[in-house]
């Protein structure tokens, strides 16, 4: 016993570097997010006062009106995207040439900061002679959308704005995700549909996006969490109020102004622990939702 | 030859019904159809960058810009790059950068593969049980974490110094997940081998082990080098010093001072962007090959 709990030791010399980092910036930090937001800070002490904070944000329209923001913007975003890229990863799998030069390309604003894209987009979407307004101006636009200056829920407000600029940056990505689906699609399947005489879009409906499932669920849930944490390109655009008129505030936005311009840490964490919980159930209801259909989808085969 | 090109030619070529009826015909036009898609993409995928950069070397864009978007300054002048540089220690910037993403970097790929290792070849109590829990809480976003690692920060004094942007970075369970792995398809034999021969778990680790892992060891550098270069959002909380801004994060800063002068903030991200643009140029394929192997972004 003892010999092999001394053989144990070099295993355990391995493993001990990450896990204490992993208590201290993991484990702690995410159940401390729990026990502030039970507690409220009064003359520097921290007092316990239940779920005082969940009611005040429940009862808070910021709030509220954050975490419905959050939720529009990461809908449509994915909405589109996901077809969108698919269709793009489709086609450009089936072009012969230059297909890496596209793909290098594609991925080109992903690899470039998120501050910098969104400093060059408020730009770009500039009212009186941004690129996309001087281009419309010479399409025979008038009136001129205002994009980021319109809090309004219109198609040429900043939602619209930042939208086209996280499928801007996101493109190549979740092209290159959906192309390296599509390749580990089995060739004999493609073979057997040519032979029993199906066309090439059945053959993209009833083969290719059925093997695709893995590949939809990967996006899906991975999107869900970026969408749910969204920050760093509306901090830029919007300040942390997500200006104008909060059209831009997400979750994170408002727990960051809520703990590091209000200094009340307390609050902030129960948003923080709401934004868990809301991460937490969309990424089970993603892997239910796809698991439910791949169930019926084999006893009806 | 002849025969069997009259033989393909069931219709007349001089209707396009004709022309397509032929399958290289189709073929063609498809492969024309899809390059010109791809070429619309492409397109709108650089000009907001070759936008950027007309603008930024053009003097009068700080007074007024041409009401049509030019992609060609009409005055060219490296005056607005002479401004950011004297208005930002850019140099000073990429230096802060370039120490926090290296040095995350190399303890990431040094905790992740130790650990790593221990996970896909060592025999240990509680080695399943640690793994889970490594694995359950691969989905906890950073957000909902920060305010105590702040906290914490502040408690340990580590504000506003290298070791704030660095120590939190340094392990990770995705790494040392996508380790694990990969060493286990590594064959026992070989390590066994070495057991026989006297070598010490750490030489295995070191001597054999590692120089395999070639692959995950080059997607983990990229994924990690892109996080900690493209980050703002743990800056903007532990760092206040502009001695200690990193190119990401000093360029949101600025741009809250100096928005108005179109010419010298867009000349300021061309700073910030070319460089890395450069150096993705050259990796491009590791870089790509590396979001494949992991599916994460950088």
């Amino acid at each position: 016993m003892l010999r092999k709990l001394r053989k144990s030791l070099i295993w355990y010399a391995f493993v001990a570097p990450t896990f204490i980092l992993y208590g201290l910036f993991v484990a702690y930090p995410t159940f401390e997010t729990f026990r502030l937001s039970f507690y409220q800070e009064v003359a520097t002490q921290q007092q316990f006062v239940g779920a005082l904070h969940y009611i005040r944000l429940l009862g808070n329209q910021v709030f509220l009106a954050a975490l419905l923001n959050t939720a529009f913007l990461g809908i449509v975003f994915l909405m589109i995207i996901i077809p969108l890229s698919l269709v793009m990863a489709s086609l450009l799998n089936n072009l012969r040439v230059w297909s890496n030069l596209f793909k290098a390309i594609y991925f080109l604003p992903q690899i470039t900061s998120t501050v910098a894209v969104a400093l060059v987009f408020s730009y770009v979407f500039q009212p009186n002679w941004g690129l996309v307004n001087g281009l419309l101006r010479q399409l025979g636009v008038d009136p001129l959308p205002l994009w980021l200056a319109e809090p309004r829920y219109v198609l040429t407000g900043s939602r619209a704005a930042v939208t086209i600029l996280a499928i801007w940056v996101a493109l190549g990505y979740y092209m290159l995700i959906f192309q390296a689906g599509l390749q580990a699609v089995p060739a004999e399947l493609y073979d057997a549909a040519v032979v029993d005489g199906a066309g090439p879009l059945q053959t993209w409906w009833l083969i290719t996006l059925p093997n695709l499932r893995p590949t939809f669920i990967f996006l899906f849930v991975t999107g869900t969490i970026d969408a749910m944490s969204r920050f760093s390109d509306l901090w830029m655009l919007g300040g942390p109020a997500g200006t104008p008129a909060r059209s831009l505030q997400t979750i994170v936005l408002y727990m960051y102004q809520t703990a590091f311009e209000s200094n009340d840490f307390n609050l902030a964490s129960a948003s923080g622990v709401i934004l868990f919980v809301v991460v937490l159930i969309l990424t089970l209801f993603n892997f239910r939702s796809f698991l439910q259909r791949e169930f019926s989808g084999q006893s009806g085969a | 030859m002849a025969s069997s090109e009259n033989v393909s030619r069931a219709q007349p070529v001089w209707t396009l019904r004709g022309w397509l009826s032929s399958h290289r015909n189709f073929q063609r036009l498809q492969q024309v159809i899809i390059f010109m898609i791809m070429v619309v993409g492409a397109v709108a995928m650089i000009a907001p960058f070759e936008w950027m950069l007309a603008t930024s070397f053009s003097r009068s864009a700080n007074v007024a810009m041409p009401r049509i978007p030019t992609f060609w300054p009409a005055d060219p002048s490296s005056f607005n790059y002479k401004v950011a540089i004297t208005n930002l220690p850019m140099v000073r910037y990429y230096l802060n950068s370039f120490i926090v993403t290296v040095a995350s970097t190399l303890g990431y790929l040094f905790f992740s593969s130790l650990t790593g290792y221990a996970f896909a070849k060592g025999r240990f109590v509680g080695k399943s049980v640690l793994f889970i829990i490594l694995l359950t809480t691969l989905m906890i976003p950073f957000e909902i974490r920060m305010i105590p690692m702040y906290l914490l920060m502040r408690q340990l004094n580590l504000n506003d110094t290298y070791a704030a942007l660095i120590l939190p970075f340094i392990s990770g369970g995705f790494g040392t997940f996508l380790m694990r792995q990969y060493m286990s398809a590594i064959p026992d034999e070989l390590i066994d081998a070495a057991r026989v021969d006297g070598a010490s778990e750490l030489t295995i680790y070191t001597r054999i082990v590692l120089p395999l892992c070639g692959p995950p060891l080059a997607a983990l550098t990229v994924l990690s080098a892109l996080w900690r270069w493209n980050d703002t959002l743990w800056p903007l909380l532990v760092i206040s010093d502009r001695n200690l801004f990193t190119v990401t994060f000093g360029l949101a800063m600025a741009s809250r001072s100096q928005g108005i002068y179109t010419g010298v903030a867009l000349a300021t991200s061309a700073i910030a962007i070319l460089p890395i643009m450069i150096l993705y140029l050259f990796l491009q394929r590791y870089i790509i090959r590396g979001i494949m192997l992991t599916g994460l972004k950088g």
